[in-house]
């Protein structure tokens, strides 16, 4: 079995390749704003490093949201054209979920990406990663307002986010990743798309 | 000689489109997703729902242009992809897509300019025939170019403000016709007749246009006969408008194949649609022997088998890309 998986929805190029239950080649790597200059090249670097080729995937594993729209666009992009392709599906996944699986801890996990002006991307998943609160636009004061009856909650982050709770910072686990989204068949890559969790404001102003 | 399959991607703007072209010359198949109707909601093309949209369908696209050709990807020479200029969020959209395709299935990757794909659009017609002066016109560019050879291009002159298509759809907006206003105001011009004195824009020596003034003055009439109280011919605004417009664009492309004694002139871009500026361009090259080039409607708008057509050249000259290949918003001809 051998599966790619890419996560571009910060400023953060997080992907590698799986064979076999064995991380065999992965990058970790921040762009301030040649993301997609790089983002191809490097993935080309991750298939040379573990001696395949694109046509001996059986899977892609792709975050599709939230976080930055354009980061999200390129990774998606990316996925959808290899998977298209090969003519395999995708597993898309939330950047949140993602974030818990790779967090370690016996308590509830609070996965968060800023999203200016007191918003943040966030949600509560329990210690073994089911959802208590779904992945939402939400500012931060109501989600914390939310969690309050929660006790021992860890955040999990990568942003300068001011909150008074036990902090981790996100180091992606892409091999638990992978193993957590073992059973998932994925979807046909033409339905693939970001979640955005968030209209455009040309959107939000014509109350469309 | 070899025939050369060229797959073009085009998605700097609200359009997400593939083409296959042979030889530079024939269009094989095109897939194009529009999205006028959304965008039309606004009143304009809003970026990052442009972005959203390309994403949405880039595949798709990419898989009906093949479908309706009858081939595969493995049976085409070259990608060829628009890398700018345009919207940065719509074009990284077909760039991932055009170098991932290369990679995988280890085709050549030509980069092409956006306004290379406009004038190339008239390969599809006939051959270009050298030297020759291109008038590009749309929502972004009015430039007039000179061109010794292919892909040699020399800019003579360009807007200093507006472009002409951009004037267009903001006159049509202040006269409340609907987006995207540009076709709707030169649909009404034909009904009307230029009885409103309007000024020449930029009546000059050089090559260059300038639309903003003759914009303002359009606003200030509408608004100044609304205080007097008396009801504008929208028709005859129209036409007068068109009429100022027209001329403007068309003394200077005759000025420019004069001044450089070219006799071929080509017509590219989205204005290129316009039929009052086909049917003064027609007559103008008549009475001056000028070989005159415009390429039907379906080439006039962003397309990729105008991509595909300027990459089969780019392609022959060697112009190649690896995949570090960026998107850019603003980039110079070439």
């Amino acid at each position: 079995m051998k599966t790619l998986y890419i996560d571009t929805s910060s400023d953060y190029l997080y992907s590698g390749i799986v064979i076999n239950d064995k991380l065999v080649s992965s990058i970790k790597k921040k762009y301030e704003k040649d993301l997609s200059k790089e983002a191809l090249p490097q993935v080309i670097e991750l298939f040379n490093k573990a001696n395949i080729i694109p046509k001996d995937l059986d899977k892609i594993i792709v975050v599709n949201g939230p976080g930055s729209f354009t980061g999200i666009r390129i990774g998606i992009t990316i996925a959808k054209t290899i998977a298209w392709a090969l003519n395999i599906n995708i597993t898309p996944i939330s950047g949140l979920t993602a974030m818990a699986i790779s967090c370690n801890t016996n308590t509830y996990k609070m996965p968060l990406i800023d999203a200016r002006r007191g918003y943040v991307y966030g949600a509560i998943y329990d210690k073994d990663n089911n959802e208590v609160i779904e992945d939402s636009h939400i500012n931060l004061q109501n989600l914390l307002n939310k969690s309050k009856d929660l006790d021992n909650v860890t955040v999990i982050t990568n942003n300068d986010i001011d909150i008074n709770l036990k902090k981790e910072n996100y180091n992606p686990d892409i091999l638990k990743i992978v193993n957590y989204f073992e059973k998932s068949d994925g979807v046909n890559p033409h339905l693939v798309n970001p979640i955005y969790l968030k209209k455009t404001e040309a959107e939000e102003k014509a109350g469309l | 000689m070899k025939d050369i399959y060229i797959l073009g991607i085009e998605s700097s703007c609200d359009e997400t489109s593939c083409s296959i072209v042979k030889n530079g010359r024939e269009e094989l198949s095109t897939s194009t997703s529009s999205q006028i109707d959304i965008h039309e909601n606004f009143g304009g093309v809003v970026p990052e729902i442009a972005s959203r949209e390309h994403v949405k369908n880039i595949t798709l696209v990419i898989e009906d242009c093949l479908k309706k050709a009858n081939m595969k990807i493995d049976d085409v020479t070259a990608i060829s992809i628009t890398y700018g200029p345009g919207l940065i969020g719509s074009l990284l959209v077909g760039m991932q897509a055009a170098k991932t395709l290369s990679y995988i299935y280890n085709k050549p990757l030509v980069p092409v300019h956006h306004i290379a794909g406009h004038i190339y659009a008239n390969s599809l017609v006939e051959e270009l025939k050298f030297p020759l002066i291109a008038l590009v016109v749309s929502g972004g560019h009015t430039e007039l170019i000179k061109m010794k050879d292919h892909f040699n291009f020399e800019k003579l002159g360009g807007t200093l403000d507006d472009a002409i298509g951009e004037c267009y759809d903001k006159v049509a907006r202040v006269m409340g016709l609907p987006y995207p206003g540009g076709p709707k105001l030169d649909k009404l011009s034909k009904e009307g007749k230029p009885t409103y004195k309007l000024p020449i824009p930029l009546n000059d020596d050089s090559y260059n246009f300038s639309f903003s003034g003759l914009k303002s003055a359009v606003i200030n009439l509408n608004h100044n006969e609304e205080q007097k109280g008396k009801e504008i011919n929208k028709a005859d605004l129209a036409a007068s408008f068109q009429k100022v417009a027209v001329t403007s664009i068309v003394s200077k492309t005759k000025k420019a194949l004069k001044d450089y004694n070219i006799n071929n002139l080509i017509v590219a871009g989205g204005v290129a649609a316009n039929s009052g500026l086909r049917e003064a361009l027609i007559d103008m090259c008549k009475e001056n022997n000028i070989h005159l080039s415009i390429p039907p409607l379906k080439y006039c708008t962003d397309n990729a088998a105008m991509i595909a057509a300027a990459g089969y050249y780019a392609y022959k000259l060697g112009r190649r890309a690896d995949y570090h290949l960026n998107s850019l918003s603003t980039t110079s001809l070439q």
